[in-house]
């Protein structure tokens, strides 16, 4: 609610940010590179602190990171040293629960990513979209509430991206997934359109909530179709560099 | 009249250092360029850092004796003695430090400087020098740090009754502490002390300049907090530096080799290759010879004596190598605890660095016998026959824990941002972070920092050993220790078992890095490289 960051040098980055993440509805961020999108994510998730204003999960205050917020890196981040399944078991060390349950919840969770029979497989030996679902599936092994996402298919080829977007929104709105809302920052437009239910739109210097766009489009959504390119050129809209908009 | 010359010994001191290191420095880029443009030279130089990188300074000690001492003689050769030990205390890191530059320098840079047909000095001053410079920059430290270490055993040592010493403060210390004279000791240390700290504050702000000067981006490796990649990281990194070299020789063939070949096709004159040959064949030869002439010259009485104390040189190795690791499992714990904790909490981290870099450049066996003094009634009382290995223990580890700290302050340092914050997400408890993810991450630069603190251990441990008349006519002396029996064999104008001692000391040492330190080093390369767990097209 009303969130603004500012660096030590005084530079806003952005201020007066509010949104809302409701149950079981996937989120996006997108605004121009440099806009503050990662550094809100990091607040939304307590791993900075804001300038001012305060983020909520279920009413109560976020101060610093909790399990219940599973952030998930632009960077596909895995431990070489550890199994697939060793990766997802990381997640509930904390909670010390007995290694029989671990165990099967750390399966369970690498089964809903697409998983199932690479449990023992070295990150190194994995493609980049496979460790990326090591790592969505370590996240929920987490039992969050919410999900942030941080470019998530970025680093992936086109083919791979497309694939994994395919699956992600059953994969995260499954029966056996824990999560109640998933947030996602991206550049990718069609990737937006593709997958979010609602949309904020970050613009300006320091950035403000432009635009916020409800998704009204039955899944699968197919690019082709005509409203989803009406979706796009709305964010291209919005999107325009606030200066060159008001010339126009 | 002391106090000036304590001020002049104390310059010729840092002089003697900061010259053998510029002359490390300057060798260094000479013999890396042969060595890039010569296989034959290449093999043989990196043969040659792999085994004296991990032989100690302190077994040169018999060599110089003999060499210098009895063979050149006079002050010249107690000089040429002290500096050789001081060459051989900052050299080895900073050969490979520049051997590595030339030999991963990016080829389009060379093509760039080939293109415009520049001969070998304009390719030194243009693209060899500046490119190596951060590297060398970064084992300026440790090696200096090193160098400092030695000096009261590298400026004054004796052989049977007789006692040669060199002008400087090392020798003024020594001298000062067997005649008590308090007044001298503490401004000497002072003097000592203040210089250390500038000639440190100097290298840290030299290093500063030269890495935001000359360090190229290139396949730009994802470390995040940090800038120092562990593979380029001095001295700490002895053992990632010195162990890669075969392979970096395998890895990059392209460097110079490419134009050599170029060159050999266009002049088939180009006896570059065979001169090495030759240069080779004759160092083998002469190896080979002196090996056989002191073999045969050696009588076969004094054979029989050395093979009859080969059982308690090995037994003294071993109660030395029990020390070292004494010393290595205290030094992991402290560094550890305090590199992470100074990783941490960055406001405790700016005021202690610059501290423990200056503490551990400012030699211990300078300020030690005060240490001692001071303590040795407690500690003799609380301790009793123990007392002594405690004192040795100590000293072994105020002298080089530094090598494990540095180690996995870097490389907790260089752990990706992306580690941390999952860290924090996941609720991972201290000792959760420590055994899933921090040791795992800086596992490649505690193996480094521990080769460097085995190597370096030996050095407190061949002071701490024998010392007579440390202070105030005390004597501090351990039952049994390889360090030992070599100085007292030293003492008694015995080189002959020194030498045999240090020979097998050489050659475990040896054993000991290819058998363990390498096998470790590969382990990590192959599974324990944090960057590796990020995934960034």
């Amino acid at each position: 609610m009303d969130v603004a960051f500012t660096y030590d040098n005084g530079y806003k980055v952005f201020e007066d940010v509010s949104l809302t993440a409701d149950e079981n509805k996937f989120v996006a961020i997108i605004g121009p590179s440099g806009v503050g999108k990662s550094t809100l994510l990091r607040i939304l998730g307590g791993f900075l602190k804001p300038f001012a204003g305060e983020v909520k999960l279920l009413g109560r205050t976020i101060t610093r990171p909790t399990p219940k917020i599973a952030l998930v890196h632009q960077s596909i981040v895995t431990f070489p040293w550890m199994t697939a399944l060793e990766n997802v078991m990381l997640a509930m060390k904390p909670k010390r629960i007995p290694k029989e349950e671990a165990l099967k919840t750390a399966k369970k969770a690498l089964e809903l990513v697409g998983l199932s029979g690479f449990e023992n497989l070295y990150p190194k030996e994995m493609s980049g979209g496979m460790r990326q679902r090591v790592a969505i599936a370590r996240a929920l092994a987490a039992e969050p509430l919410v999900l942030l996402m941080d470019e998530p298919f970025s680093h992936l080829d086109e083919l791979t991206a497309e694939g994994l977007r395919h699956e992600i929104y059953n994969i995260l709105f499954a029966e056996e997934s824990p999560l109640k809302s998933v947030i996602m920052v991206s550049h990718n437009l069609t990737e937006v359109v593709e997958l979010a239910d609602v949309v904020y739109v970050l613009n300006g210097s320091p950035a403000k909530v432009v635009g916020k766009i409800e998704i009204d489009i039955p899944r699968p959504r197919n690019p082709q179709n005509q409203k989803f390119n009406e979706y796009l050129d709305t964010f291209y809209n919005l999107l325009t560099p606030i200066k060159v908009r008001k010339r126009e | 009249m002391n106090d000036v010359i304590i001020i002049l010994a104390t310059l010729a001191t840092t002089g003697r250092v900061l010259g053998l290191t510029l002359l490390s420095i300057v060798t260094g880029w000479l013999l890396a360029y042969q060595a890039i443009g010569s296989k034959v030279f290449e093999n043989i130089y990196i043969s040659v850092i792999e085994v004296f990188e991990s032989v100690p300074v302190i077994s040169f000690f018999p060599v110089v004796l003999l060499i210098f001492v009895t063979g050149v003689g006079g002050p010249i050769g107690t000089e040429l003695a002290t500096d050789f030990l001081v060459f051989t205390a900052v050299v080895w890191n900073i050969w490979v430090a520049a051997y590595q530059a030339f030999k991963t320098l990016p080829r389009e840079m060379l093509e760039v400087v080939e293109n415009y047909k520049f001969g070998f000095w304009g390719k030194m001053r243009n693209v060899y020098i500046p490119f190596s410079l951060p590297r060398i920059a970064a084992n300026l430290f440790p090696s200096i740090a090193d160098a400092f270490f030695y000096i009261t055993v590298s400026e004054v040592f004796s052989v049977g009754t007789k006692q040669y010493s060199a002008f400087g403060i090392g020798t003024l210390i020594t001298q000062f502490i067997q005649e008590e004279n308090w007044g001298d000791i503490a401004f000497s240390l002072t003097v000592l002390a203040i210089v250390v700290a500038l000639v440190m504050v100097g290298l840290r702000e030299y290093s500063k300049y030269v890495v935001a000067r000359y360090t190229v981006d290139t396949d730009a490796p994802i470390i995040r907090r940090g800038r120092i990649n562990f593979r380029q990281s001095s001295r700490l990194s002895s053992v990632v530096s010195r162990n890669p070299l075969s392979k970096l020789s395998r890895y990059y063939p392209h460097v110079r080799r490419r134009r050599s070949e170029k060159e050999e096709e266009e002049n088939p004159k180009n006896i570059s290759k065979y001169v090495w040959i030759a240069f080779g064949s004759v160092l083998l030869i002469l190896l080979l010879y002196g090996t056989v002439k002191v073999v045969t010259s050696t009588p076969l009485s004094l054979w029989h004596s050395l093979m009859m104390d080969t059982p308690e040189v090995l037994l003294d190795l071993g109660y030395d190598y029990v020390r070292v690791g004494i010393i290595v499992l205290i030094s992991l714990l402290f560094s550890v605890t305090l590199g992470y904790a100074l990783a941490v909490y960055h406001k405790l981290e700016a005021v202690m660095i610059p501290i423990i870099q200056v503490f551990s450049a400012f030699p211990s066996p300078a300020y030690f016998p005060l240490l001692f003094l001071a303590t040795s009634p407690f500690i003799y009382a609380a301790f009793g026959p123990f007392a002594n290995e405690l004192y040795v223990l100590g000293l072994g580890f105020i002298s080089t824990f530094y090598y494990v700290f540095y180690s996995f302050w870097m490389g907790v340092k260089a752990m990706p941002s992306e580690y941390w914050e999952l860290m924090k997400n996941l609720n991972l408890n201290f000792f959760q972070k420590m055994r899933n993810i921090i040791l795992p991450a800086t596992f490649p630069y505690l193996i480094s920092g521990i080769s460097s603190t085995v190597n370096s251990a030996w050095g407190g441990l061949a002071i701490g050993e024998f010392w007579t008349d440390i202070i105030a006519g005390k004597n501090l002396y351990v039952s049994h220790g390889l360090m030992k029996l070599i100085a007292v064999a030293t003492n008694n104008g015995n080189i002959a078992l020194a030498a045999w001692a240090s020979l097998i000391f050489g050659i475990v040492v040896v054993v000991y890095s290819i058998l363990f330190t390498r096998k470790m080093m590969d382990l990590a390369r192959k599974k324990y490289v944090a960057e590796e767990g990020l995934f960034a097209a």
